[in-house]
C-alpha cells in the first residue's frame, strides 16, 4: 500500500496558508481521505483554527510544535513532522493525502523533499506586489505558487498582472495561480492541481523536487568560500 | 566519532522543540546553574542510568518499564517517546534493521533506552553513554534560555561548561549503579503537566 501523498504548504506569515488548507479540505474531503499537520509557534493555534472550520474531523488534524524554529521543522530536522504524518496515517488512515502546513516564516523557508513530496508556496497581494520580484527558493521553485487575496489588490494598490509576470520570469514554466480563497473558482484550481499531484503519486512517477537552499549567502571581503544558488536548484561552493 | 554525532543537536531528532523544563519553571540565567544541578541529579541521573544499562546490553523492554515507573509525568513520557522514535529513525539509517525488533515490540521507546541501544551499536561504552545523556539534557535546557530571555548566549554556554564535574560524577554513578536509581523531582513533574495545558508555550516540554 502506498503511503499518503505529503503536500507542503509554506509561505510568509499572514498570506493565507491556514485558509488555503481549510478551503481545499472543504473541496477534497468528500473524495480523498485527508489529514492535516500544522506547525505553530505557540502550541496548536492553526490546528484549532482548522478544527473550528469543521472541514475535517478534529482527529484528522494534529499540531507539531516547533520551539520557535518553524523552518528547522520543515527543512533541516523534519523528524517531528514525519512522525506526526506517520502516526496520523496509522491512527486515522489509510490516508490519501496529508497536508503539512508550515509555520509562517519568510521567503527563504521551503520544505525538505524528505518531508514534502510536492509543495505550495503562498504569497498575497496585500504583502506587497514586489514580493515575487524579490524571489527566493519558494517563489522560484515551489511546485505551485499561489498569489492569494487578489480581491484585496485594488484596495492595497497591488498589481496582480505584475506579480504574475515577475513570478513567471523566475519560475521556468512552473505553475502560478492568482486566486482569492473567497472565490470558489480559485480554490477549485488549487484542488485540481492537488488531484493531479495525487494521481502522479499513485502512479509512482512523482519525484520530490527541492526548491533549493534557504538562501544564497553573501560574505564580506576576505571570505574564501561563497555559495551560490542556481536557477536549477543546485548549489555549489567555490573559492575566490 | 559516533559519540559526538549522537551528542550533536544538529543530528535530526527534534530536540530543538524542547526546553527540558526550563520554560515551565521560568528559569533564566540566574537560576540556570541551580536548576541544572537539581535536574541532572534527579531525573537526569535516572535517564543516564537507564541509557548506560541499555548500552551494557540489558533487556530494553525491562529497562523501559523501569523508566516508565520512574517517570510519573505523562507529557514527559510522551515527549521521550517521540524523541526516542526520532532517534530510532536515525539508527535505522546508520544501522539498518538493527533496532527493528525493539521498535516493533516497544510502545514507550523512551529516548534514554534508544540512546543506550544506539550507544551499543556505535561501540560507545556505558559511562560515555551516560555522560552523553546528561550532557544532552543540560545542553537542551541551556539552548532554550536565550530564546526565552534577554540573555547573552555566551553566559549560558559558560554555565553549561561549569557542569563538567557534576556530569562526570553523575555519569560515574549512572554507569556503576548496582540497581537503577529512583531519584525524582516532583516539581519538574508537576510543572511539565501544567506546561502541557498552557496554550501560550513555545516549547513542547
Amino acid at each position: 500500500m502506498t503511503r499518503p501523498l505529503r503536500i507542503g504548504v509554506a509561505g510568509p506569515v499572514g498570506t493565507g496558508k491556514s485558509s488555503l488548507v481549510a478551503a481545499v479540505c472543504g473541496v477534497l474531503a468528500d473524495e480523498v481521505r485527508l489529514g492535516v499537520v500544522t506547525n505553530d509557534i505557540y502550541t496548536d493555534e492553526d490546528a484549532r483554527f482548522l478544527r473550528a472550520t469543521g472541514v475535517l474531523a478534529p482527529e484528522r488534524i494534529v499540531a507539531v510544535q516547533t520551539g520557535c524554529c518553524p523552518h528547522t521543522a520543515i527543512r533541516d530536522d523534519v523528524s517531528e513532522n514525519l512522525q506526526a504524518v506517520e502516526e496520523l496515517d496509522l491512527r486515522e488512515g489509510p490516508l490519501d493525502v496529508v497536508l503539512v502546513e508550515s509555520g509562517g516564516d519568510n521567503l527563504t523557508a521551503t520544505f525538505s523533499p524528505a518531508l514534502a513530496d510536492v509543495q505550495v508556496f503562498v504569497l498575497d497581494c496585500a504583502g506587497g506586489d514586489d514580493v515575487p520580484r524579490k524571489g527566493g527558493p519558494g517563489v522560484a521553485r515551489a511546485d505551485l505558487l499561489v498569489i492569494n487575496k487578489t480581491d484585496l489588490a485594488p484596495y492595497v494598490g497591488a498589481d496582480v498582472e505584475l506579480m504574475l509576470a515577475d513570478s513567471a520570469a523566475v519560475r521556468d514554466g512552473r505553475p502560478v495561480l492568482a486566486v482569492s480563497l473567497r472565490d470558489a473558482a480559485g480554490v477549485a484550481a488549487i484542488a485540481e492541481w492537488m488531484r493531479a499531484a495525487l494521481a502522479e503519486h499513485r502512479a509512482g512517477s512523482l519525484v520530490a523536487q527541492d526548491p533549493g537552499p534557504m538562501a544564497p549567502h553573501h560574505h564580506g571581503d576576505g571570505d574564501l568560500e561563497h555559495t551560490h544558488a542556481h536557477e536549477d536548484g543546485h548549489v555549489h561552493h567555490h573559492a575566490h | 566519532m559516533l559519540d559526538l554525532l549522537l551528542a550533536d543537536a544538529r543530528t535530526p531528532t527534534g530536540g530543538f522543540a524542547h526546553s527540558n523544563g526550563v520554560e515551565p519553571a521560568g528559569v533564566g540565567l540566574p537560576e540556570l546553574g541551580g536548576f541544572l544541578h537539581g535536574r541532572l541529579s534527579s531525573t537526569g541521573l535516572v535517564d543516564a542510568a537507564v541509557a548506560a544499562a541499555a548500552a551494557r546490553g540489558e533487556d530494553p523492554l525491562v529497562l523501559e518499564a523501569a523508566w516508565v515507573a520512574r517517570t510519573p509525568s505523562a507529557p514527559t513520557r510522551e515527549a521521550a517517546r517521540r524523541q526516542g522514535r526520532s532517534l530510532l529513525r536515525v539508527a535505522d539509517r546508520l544501522w539498518p534493521g538493527a533496532l527493528d525488533a525493539y521498535g516493533v515490540s516497544s510502545a514507550a521507546t523512551p529516548r534514554p533506552v534508544v540512546l543506550g541501544l544506539c550507544g551499543a551499536l556505535a561501540g560507545i561504552g556505558p559511562r560515555r553513554v551516560a555522560q552523553l545523556c546528561l550532557y544532552d539534557d543540560a545542553a537542551t535546557c541551556c539552548a532554550a534560555v536565550p530564546k526565552l530571555h534577554a540573555v547573552d548566549a555566551l553566559d549560558v554556554t559558560t554555565v553549561l561548561a561549569g557542569c563538567e564535574d557534576l556530569i562526570a560524577a553523575l555519569a560515574d554513578r549512572a554507569a556503576t549503579a548496582r540497581e537503577l536509581p529512583s531519584a525524582s523531582a516532583p516539581l519538574l513533574d508537576l510543572r511539565s503537566v501544567v506546561h502541557h495545558e498552557n496554550s501560550r508555550r513555545l516549547f513542547v516540554t
